[in-house]
């Protein structure tokens, strides 16, 4: 019996879903191994059971809440499927921001004032807080990265498949980039966030010429101190280093540590 | 056999010569101040005097990170195992003596007891063209302190600059044969030009530790519960960088991985491993032998100074050429902390 | 059974990372979270008691795997696997007749005639029963060259515990003290404490007593200090010891303790050559 997935999503962009779909080179090989019945993306199908659910998008309204713990209920597995299901990503920044003052800046102030007379509108400021999907619920997997890796998503079906467990080392992206023997960005008088996130990206950014901006989340042992430390050190002032962990950390400690 | 003499500017000419017909690696800008071995292309720059230890030494070149150990295919519960050994012939050109060294101590490392046929092979199947270093490559480096500036073994040919020219000294019959065809003029004062390039070798070269080298091992080894070990992690990450540049760290990982198309095929891989990275002395149940940061700070300066110049009866594990302190962004220097441990044996006894 | 490790140009004629493949035999649950295997060798495996196996699964991963039966002349190989971790949970998955990947045997071991004559006390905690089990068997098996045998096997639970018909197949040969923590309200027919505890009633000559131990790190401090109350030299006190290892050849370096390799100069150790060394037992 082929194992019956399904992709659902919450608040994202379904970018994560897509790299599923860009996996051109074995996306049918994929298929050959597992039996998918929800795939918004894709097909449009629905199932009582899973064997693996993926959950992509963070979790902001309370009926959100609800329908992700129906899923729960109804996967053997359940996998935060990219960063927005991880760790909240970069919409968790309006964590710090209160709903009406957050959709004045995108809307303007007329019609956050109008939205605010329409019941339509009501749930919306009733919403607190971006969340995590482990926050809410018990998560077996992570697939982090904003998008999520291919090569980790590959990883995870063939254990799945075969009846193991998947792996992903609490490593450091620096191990990726020594493998990739990357000119390390603080040499290119950069900042970078790779000694405290999560490896497992193939350290793709600093790789290409970029940073690590921190989207695979804190690592479990990352010494933060020493970090904002050494951030100062290379002249980034206190506002910008809590903008730099916040941008896709805010729902993580990390981002939230840094308002006390 | 004959040493050569030739001008400077005849040396790029030479080893492009040589890469038209082998793979030759030679340390080439990385970035805007790291260096990389690559393979040597036309137009390639091949030059010596701006040069800094390269982001990983050239030895990695023979470990390279996840390098297949054998590939299988299954039919039905049978498998056919091949292993997969790579035979094929490279030239590193350039190697400084500390990676020399560090290569030697790669070479013992995977000798020992059960030999390594991956790593040996494409050892057996490298020449390497090492350049002699008559000045400190930057502030970090300290080979001298570790007995690595003098290291010639494991060269097929070794070139010394002398002024203007290059003296080419054949150390083995490969490396003769390398330079078949070259029709280099034969020197004649060989012992006379390299007194005068050890002449104007710098004096103290590099940084310099506080205690002879003889010495540090029984200094390390008498420091287990030194305040050292703490005062070297305040700021450390647990990246594994200076593992993963270490021209002597040679731990590994070893993982399995299946064909998704054709799902009975697959393949068993090892991939770079760190003792600094948290997990790296875990066992099975969760226990770690190794659970905090200066724990395994001091399981690697020992394995340099220690552990394995104990085992392998050699005066130091570290080549000094400071890699691991030019790429920690937290500014950890094991020279530094040989240095503290050489100062708090002295100050407590 | 048909494994080809085709000759390449290898200028080394063996490659210690090839597996021999090995079929299943037999699996058999022994707890909840612990399965015996016996599997078949294309060639005798040829080890010494208290050595282990690198035990793969082609495309899943390989792991270190004590070697659970005496040395024997056939193509037998017997082990018992914990189902710990990824690997171990495909092994746990898998039936007779399906094949396994065997490289080994490697470690140190013990020397059977370092024992001869000697009294024995085997102390086995949980897991740790499986390796000595590959020496109890050997020294069994020719009584008249060794002198008393005691075996002290404790686990947690009635239900975790190991071996159960071997324990009372030894018991009338030999005195065998089985334990656990606590019945948890099971039928127990052994007694109830600590693998400590029967140290002290035991009637041990210091002179002519070799101890060898197995079980988990938490477990090595309390047996010590019990066998140092009786006064038992540490250079006849065996340990084995745990660790990750990848390779089995000292290479990987994942089980170095300082400049031990714990698959080459252990996982059996002399208790006196290793109490120096930090890191060893905790």
């Amino acid at each position: 019996m082929k194992p019956k997935v399904a992709f659902f999503d919450f608040a994202g962009c379904e970018g994560c879903q897509l790299a599923v779909l860009n996996c051109e080179d074995v996306l049918l090989d994929i298929l050959g191994l597992v039996d998918i019945v929800e795939f918004r993306e894709a097909i449009s199908e629905t199932a009582p059971r899973f064997d693996v659910a993926f959950i992509e998008g963070s979790i902001h309204r309370e009926e959100d809440v609800e329908r992700l713990r129906g899923i729960r209920a109804r996967s053997t597995y359940l996998v935060a499927l990219g960063a927005c299901a991880c760790i909240g990503n970069v919409q968790a920044r309006s964590n710090f921001i209160a709903p009406a003052e957050n959709f004045k800046r995108v809307y303007g102030e007329v019609d956050r004032n109008q939205a605010q007379t329409d019941p339509e509108f009501w749930p919306l400021w009733a919403h607190t807080r971006v969340r995590a999907v482990k926050e809410i619920v018990p998560v077996d997997f992570e697939l982090r990265g904003c998008p999520m890796v291919p090569a980790e998503f590959v990883h995870l079906v063939k254990a799945l498949v075969s009846g193991s467990i998947p792996h992903f080392p609490a490593n450091a992206v620096c191990v990726e980039c020594k493998a990739n023997e990357n000119e390390c960005a603080f040499d290119r008088g950069e900042t970078c966030m790779g000694q405290i996130t999560y490896g497992g990206c193939g350290a793709i950014c600093v790789t290409n010429g970029y940073r690590c901006d921190g989207c695979r989340g804190v690592l479990p042992h990352a010494n933060l101190a020493a970090h904002r430390q050494l951030l100062r050190e290379k002249g980034l002032s206190d506002a910008l280093i809590q903008n730099r962990y916040r941008l896709f950390c805010s729902a993580e400690p990390l981002g939230q540590e840094i308002r006390r | 056999m004959s040493t050569f003499l030739i001008r400077k500017d005849a040396v790029p000419d030479w080893i492009q010569r040589l890469a038209r017909e082998n793979a030759v690696y030679f340390p080439q800008r990385a970035g805007q101040s790291g260096f990389r071995f690559e393979p040597v292309q036309e137009g390639s720059e091949i030059q010596f005097e701006q040069y800094h230890p390269t982001i990983v030494p050239p030895g990695k070149k023979l470990a390279p990170a996840g390098e297949v150990l054998f590939q299988y295919r299954r039919e039905g519960e049978d498998a056919v195992v091949e292993p997969v050994v790579d035979a094929s012939f490279r030239i590193l050109a350039g190697v400084r003596p500390c990676d020399l060294k560090g290569i030697d101590l790669m070479d013992q490392a995977n000798r020992e007891g059960c030999a390594d046929p991956h790593y040996l092979t494409r050892r057996a199947n490298t020449a390497i063209i090492a350049y002699d270093c008559l000045t400190p490559c930057d502030k970090a480096c300290f080979c001298d302190a570790t007995g690595s500036l003098r290291c010639r073994k494991g060269a097929d040919i070794f070139l010394t600059p002398v002024d203007e020219d290059v003296l080419v000294e054949p150390l083995s019959e490969r490396g003769l044969a390398l330079l078949a065809g070259a029709n280099f003029p034969i020197c004649g004062n060989v012992e006379a030009r390299k007194a005068k390039a050890e002449g104007g070798r710098a004096k103290p070269f590099g940084r310099q530790f506080k205690a002879p080298l003889q010495q540090i091992p029984g200094i390390v080894a008498k420091q287990w519960h030194s305040p050292v070990w703490e005062k070297h992690v305040q700021q450390c990450f647990s990246c594994g960088s200076c593992n993963l540049v270490c021209p002597t760290c040679y731990c590994f990982n070893v993982q399995d991985d299946f064909d998704l198309t054709n799902t009975s095929a697959g393949q068993r891989s090892r991939t770079w491993d760190g003792c600094m990275l948290p997990n790296f002395a875990e066992v099975a149940g969760g226990h770690n032998f190794r659970s905090h940061p200066a724990d395994r700070q001091r399981h690697r300066v020992k394995r340099k100074f220690e552990y394995l110049t104990k085992r392998f009866e050699e005066g130091s594990f570290c080549t000094g050429c400071g890699r691991c302190g030019r790429q920690c962004t937290a500014g950890i220097d094991i020279f530094d902390i040989v240095n503290d441990l050489v100062d708090n044996t002295e100050a407590t006894s | 059974m048909n494994v080809t490790a085709s000759a390449s140009d290898t200028t080394l004629d063996k490659n210690l990372y090839l597996p021999r493949m090995a079929t299943i035999l037999a699996v058999e649950e022994m707890t909840a979270r612990e399965k015996f295997f016996r599997v078949e060798l294309s060639q005798p495996l040829g080890h010494r008691p208290g050595q282990f196996v690198m035990l793969s699964r082609l495309g899943i991963g390989e792991a270190p795997i004590s070697v659970s039966c005496g040395p024997r002349d056939d193509t037998i190989l017997e082990m018992v696997v914990r189902n710990a971790g990824s690997l171990t949970q495909v092994f746990h998955g898998l039936q007779p007749g399906q094949k396994v990947g065997v490289r080994g045997p490697f470690g140190s071991g013990f020397d059977l005639a370092d024992l001869y004559d000697k009294d024995i006390v085997f102390i086995a905690g949980g897991l740790g029963l499986a390796p000595l089990r590959s020496l109890i068997q050997p020294v069994l098996a020719q009584p008249d060259r060794f002198g008393t045998v005691t075996i002290i096997s404790g686990c947690r639970t009635p239900a975790e515990e190991l071996y159960r018909a071997d324990l009372q197949s030894w018991s009338h040969k030999v005195k065998v003290i089985r334990l656990v923590d606590k019945t948890a309200n099971l039928p127990w027919d052994g007694q109830v404490g600590l693998v400590t505890a029967p140290i002290a009633q035991l009637d041990l000559d210091p002179g002519r007593t070799v101890v060898a131990l197995c079980g988990p790190p938490v477990m090595y401090k309390f047996v010590l200090m019990e066998l140092d109350a009786r006064r038992i030299p540490h250079s006849q006190i065996f340990v084995d010891l745990e660790r990750r290892m990848k390779c089995g050849v000292g290479k990987c370096g994942h089980c170095q303790i300082n400049h031990v390799y714990c698959c080459q100069e252990g996982p059996v150790y002399r208790f006196d050559h290793i109490e120096h060394l930090p890191e060893a037992l905790q």
